[in-house]
């Protein structure tokens, strides 16, 4: 039931822009330039196994791993917020004849790849809470 | 409730079954829904647990056996999470496309 990440929810959107793939590139993972479009200040070294963490302008700090790194192309981290859900995002460059495609998916996790028991992620929740205590 | 955990509840064909006639039939226990589908007692049982445990459903006991009832409330968790997510990458893609415009 959890084996396959299709199976779970994800919310996807893209954007074309006016620019190289390269440029995009640096707009991903260079953090000051992130941060700008993020909504937030954002760590990040593009590399897997790196740690990502994002300060948002409202609500608790974003924190996870880069696991995928394809320059130019893709990169992938997994992160999940002090209080929130555990989630994938996922990011694709495509160059298109008016400069880049870039595609993002963000994939909620279930809490049981997480090694996190369900009352970490959701401790504001009774039922969460009464689940994992049965 | 976990709106992963949810998902992960609906996302088998019987348990969505067993869900299903559940919301349009009303209470029910598990011996009067295996009644009206081709599985047994026991493996309608292990499903309205999975249901219990996403909180898609209550459970009230009557004598021998547990009544269940479905309860909607998870699945606005999903919705909301599902519109809180595209609304914020529509933001954030938004502004990256100011920062190039």
């Amino acid at each position: 039931m959890h084996g396959d990440p299709s199976d779970n929810v994800s919310v996807e959107r893209s954007i074309t822009l006016p620019a190289e793939p390269d440029t995009v590139w640096e707009h991903l993972t260079n953090g000051s330039l992130v941060g700008d479009w993020m909504e937030g200040e954002v760590s990040i070294t593009p590399r897997p196994g790196s740690p990502i963490t994002m300060t948002p302008e409202e609500g608790p700090v974003v924190w996870g791993t880069v696991e995928e790194v394809i320059p130019g192309r893709r990169i992938q981290w997994s992160w999940r917020t002090d209080d929130g859900l555990p989630t994938q995002v996922e990011f694709e460059l495509a160059p298109v004849e008016e400069g880049t495609t870039l595609t993002v998916k963000e994939t909620l996790l279930p809490w049981t790849t997480t090694g996190l028991p369900p009352r970490w992620i959701d401790r504001t929740s009774p039922s969460a809470c009464l689940t994992a205590a049965a | 409730m976990v709106p992963s955990e949810v998902f992960a509840a609906l996302a088998d064909p019987t348990r969505l079954e067993v869900l299903t006639r559940l919301a349009s039939g009303g209470p029910a226990t598990a011996t009067e829904l295996s009644a009206s589908m081709p599985i047994t007692r026991q493996a309608v049982a292990k499903h309205l647990v999975a249901l219990d445990a996403a909180g898609l459903v209550e459970r009230h006991p009557a004598g021998r056996e547990v009544r269940y009832t479905f309860d909607p409330g998870p699945l606005g968790d999903l919705v909301k999470w599902v519109e809180n997510v595209g609304d914020t990458w529509d933001r954030r893609l938004e502004r990256l496309g100011r920062t190039f415009g």
